[in-house]
């Protein structure tokens, strides 16, 4: 292997790892503070990529469809948050797993009702069509701009948690519930928008993967699956474990899908077992945090 | 000379992150002793019964039992050697019956992995664990839920639980703990009735309850061993006076 | 709930409150639940629409009833039964279809192809807790669709398994075709018949009573002397036997395997009978089983969109009746 192939298979990997490194963020997020896993994210990545779609068509402005997708689909999340998930806080760890299940089929079922069940399309916008010549390779555009726009939420969400108010009691909350509630912080409002937020990522990555992956309504299916992988190889509620592990496991999928192509999609469950059996708890994962 | 110990704690130290709970305590307690482990809020108590008891490992020193070193064994393995514990909070089966509870306890000693035989034909854990809820005064509410106990009856039920292993060493963390005057009293006559057959460890913050029943008592303070000796000695102790200051000792 | 606690001990003689003819016939459907239960699948195929739906019925019934294990008795949440049914599926359906192995053989090599493969998930899945287990279990579970998705020489892959015939079974001299639903039904509700009392009897075993003894109080169990992590394990591997026979039957009595059997919706289904008919009850699996499948054959009458059904199912249940069908029948008729 040369170098020069080498890096290309590297940025193919971080590119595809961005997509993990946005979708198990939210998850890790919610989980972090909610304490329950969202078991409809792939369906709200799903619903970001048809709205995305939707306000494509409508405008033909790429951008304003990277606008729209967040809030729209944060919107849903945090309804979803107020009414359905809501009652079941302190009612045991298995009952908002259930809730969202339910509740990813009703929005999967609802997409095909009202968008068909035949994919849609979703062009790459002309700007970032092509490649780039990074030098040593040819390099799609649209990849790097995945790379670089998942740089760009990152430092975005840090600095929200770093140096809001509201990160801060984010951070305490994801730490110690008690904490926050002494503080007379309204916690129920810190939930929802969190719930939101963890959402709204969610589906920012689902229109940002749409050039690649495609819009169709089975889309999520798999994106839950994957989503999880890289929570257990990173840790459960560890916002630097989704980063490291996500990146980790985009970098391991395309290097395999290089050597052994057959054995692409089993690599990264492969990761997993490793993890699994030399860290439990993932790479970032706090013990005694799952009892 | 005396005779060898049944558990030493040999320089144990714990630390939480960069909190330092414990410094090098070591303590050995005699087989057939009462020893009590006191010591205000906050001086390590119970993360020193964890070590004792397998909750966690220490982050220093060693822990044996008869000799053997159990530092860090997996928490079921103790019964199996003969070392039963209480928790501070109130530990059992919620939603199993009282009788249930301790007979579940038994179990343990003789059938993990059985998938054949009824259980109610292994008549012996049925005896046994009647004969338990009798010595801890909860034969008549024997089929009462566990949740549906009062909070005494909970910590009598904790008591009968830990003893069905059989235990050589018991190990109680503040079986007192919510109780009324009396209830605490009644369980101190309890503990002391234990411990004509067995070695009995416990953590109490009332010093004054255990002064009278224990053969030897352990003060800790700030993580360290503050002192050690009979409840006599332990009484006119200046450090311990200055420490619990303010209180009847 | 009341049907474990009954087991747990003698049964208490004098129930508080209440009148004594619930009670009585409480412990009454408690000390005979294996016979009623077999009874009442005796009738049942006079009672559905047509014969085949009753046969899934009892399959997609045992296949709950091994998940209950787990999840209802022991309080694992496993989002990965579908693995454990459909290798049960393929591993029966495979030597029939490809090597003529008779089905007597074909039907106890799937049982212990869903067993090896739960020593194996299960070992990995039971070094974690809680929603962990859950994650973990799936993504396992979804490692075996992707094998058996790409051994298409083997496996048929995405156009599943097709050709596992078994026309007739010969016993004993006695020829019965399995082309007739009315003898395919009574031959497969031996094996239900056979599992459910085996089933029961591990229940009331000294191995259930830990069990109950880990849903309850983890930390505690383990103080008393149980390994709650092989404990665990076991239980996983004694489902996926379950499970792996309700796979094998499903195979001979669909004749194919689809791949979705192993697709991580399969597992959600069975999770989602066993809510409805309400989990850690033993009769509430084949009640929700029951329900589910008609409901199914009903709403896909009218509508293609039965996930959506299925998906309001889920929340409604979950937010208003998380004890399910049978699970609250018994709760309201506490004595």
């Amino acid at each position: 292997m040369t170098v020069d192939l080498f890096l290309l298979q590297l940025f193919t990997g971080l590119a595809l790892g961005s997509i993990f490194v946005l979708v198990a963020l939210g998850l890790s997020l919610i989980f972090g503070l909610l304490t329950i896993v969202n078991f409809a994210h792939g369906q709200f990545f799903m619903l970001g990529a048809y709205v995305g779609a939707f306000v494509l068509g409508m405008t033909g402005n790429f951008w304003l469809s990277l606008i729209a997708v967040p809030l729209a689909v944060g919107a849903v999340g945090m309804l979803c948050e107020r009414f359905l998930v809501r009652p079941l806080y302190g009612r045991g760890i298995d009952y908002p797993l259930l809730l969202t299940y339910g509740l990813g089929l009703i929005l999967l079922e609802t997409v095909r009702i009202l968008a068909g069940t035949q994919g849609i399309p979703f062009n790459t916008p002309p700007v970032l069509s092509g490649a780039a010549d990074l030098g040593f390779f040819f390099f799609p555009k649209y990849r790097l701009f995945l790379i670089a726009i998942t740089a760009i939420i990152l430092v975005a969400l840090w600095l929200f948690l770093e140096r809001t108010s509201y990160g801060l009691i984010i951070r305490a909350g994801a730490r110690d519930q008690e904490i926050v509630q002494v503080l007379g912080v309204d916690v129920g409002r810190v939930w929802l928008v969190v719930f939101g937020v963890g959402v709204a990522i969610a589906g920012l990555a689902g229109v940002l993967a749409a050039p690649i992956r495609g819009v169709f309504p089975e889309m999520g299916v798999p994106v839950l699956v994957e989503a999880f992988v890289v929570t257990v190889v990173g840790g459960m509620g560890s916002l630097l474990g989704a980063v490291v592990a996500g990146l980790a496991v985009g970098v391991t999928v395309s290097f395999t899908s290089f050597f052994y192509p057959e054995m692409a999609t089993l690599s990264m469950f492969l990761l997993m077992a490793l993890v699994l059996v030399f860290r439990p708890r993932g790479l970032f994962g706090r013990a005694g945090l799952l009892g | 000379m005396s005779t060898a110990p049944i558990l030493a704690a040999e320089g144990i130290g714990k630390r939480f992150g960069g909190f330092r709970a414990l410094s090098d305590v070591s303590v050995a307690f005699e087989p057939g002793s009462l020893t009590s482990i006191i010591g205000p809020n906050g001086a390590g108590k119970s993360t020193f019964f964890n070590v004792l008891s397998g909750a966690f490992p220490p982050s220093e020193g060693r822990v044996r039992y008869e000799g053997r070193d159990i530092t860090g064994l997996p928490q079921h393995r103790f019964a199996h050697l003969g070392i039963a514990k209480s928790f501070q909070i109130t530990n059992l089966f919620p939603q199993l019956s009282a009788l249930e509870n301790v007979r579940i306890a038994g179990q343990a000693m003789r059938s993990r992995f059985d998938m054949w035989t009824k259980r109610e034909t292994i008549a012996e854990l049925l005896d046994r664990a009647e004969a338990l809820l009798e010595l801890v005064g909860l034969a008549a509410r024997r089929h009462e839920i566990a949740e549906n106990l009062a909070h005494g009856e909970q910590r009598s039920l904790e008591i009968a639980v830990a003893l069905a292993c059989d235990p050589r060493l018991l190990l109680l963390d503040e079986p007192t703990a919510g109780m009324s005057p009396e209830e605490a009293r009644a369980m101190m006559d309890l503990i002391l009735k234990l411990n004509e057959e067995r070695t009995v460890v416990l953590v109490e913050h009332r010093m004054k309850l255990v002064m009278g029943i224990s053969s030897r008592i352990i003060v800790l303070h700030h993580g360290q061993l503050l002192a050690e000796g009979s409840p006599d000695a332990i009484r006119s102790h200046d450090e311990v006076r200055r420490v619990y200051l303010g209180q009847t000792v | 709930m009341v049907e474990r606690s009954a087991t747990a001990g003698p049964p208490a003689r004098t129930r508080p409150g209440g009148p004594a003819a619930i009670g009585a016939a409480y412990d009454f459907v408690d000390r005979h639940r294996v016979a009623i239960a077999i009874l009442f699948l005796i009738v049942l195929p006079w009672l559905t629409p047509y014969k085949a739906l009753a046969v899934n019925i009892l399959i997609y019934g045992l296949f709950a009833m091994g998940f209950n294990l787990i999840y209802g008795y022991a309080g694992m949440l496993s989002f990965g039964h579908a693995a454990l049914f459909g290798l049960g599926a393929y591993g029966c359906g495979i030597p029939i279809a490809k090597f003529g192995i008779p089905w007597f053989l074909a039907l106890p090599t799937g049982v212990a192809v869903a067993g090896l493969a739960a020593v194996a998930i299960g070992w990995f899945a039971t070094r974690s807790r809680g929603i962990y287990f859950a994650m973990v279990t799936l993504a396992l579970s979804q490692v075996v669709y992707y094998i058996v998705f790409q051994m298409v020489w083997l496996t048929g892959g995405e156009d599943g398994l097709r050709g596992v015939s078994v026309p007739a079974l010969d016993i004993f001299g006695l020829e019965l075709s399995l082309l007739d639903p009315t003898a395919k039904y009574y031959l497969i509700l031996i094996a239900v018949a056979l599992a459910l009392w085996l089933f029961s009897r591990i229940l009331q075993s000294p191995f259930g009573a830990v069990l109950e003894a880990i849903r309850e109080n983890e930390k505690r169990a383990a103080a008393c002397g149980y390994d709650v992590n092989r404990t665990r394990w076991a239980a996983f591997i004694l489902s996926g036997l379950f499970s792996g026979l309700a796979g094998a039957l499903y195979a001979i009595h669909l004749s194919i395997v689809p791949i979705e059997t192993l697709h991580y919706f399969t597992s959600a289904e069975v999770l989602m009978m066993t809510l409805l008919g309400g989990m850690g009850t033993f009769f509430g699996p084949f009640v929700g089983a029951l329900v589910y499948i008609l409901l199914q054959d009903v709403v896909t009458v009218v509508t293609v969109h039965w996930q959506l059904v299925v998906g309001i199912l889920f929340v409604v249940l979950i937010l208003f009746f998380p004890r399910g069908i049978w699970g609250s029948l018994l709760h309201w008729l506490r004595p």
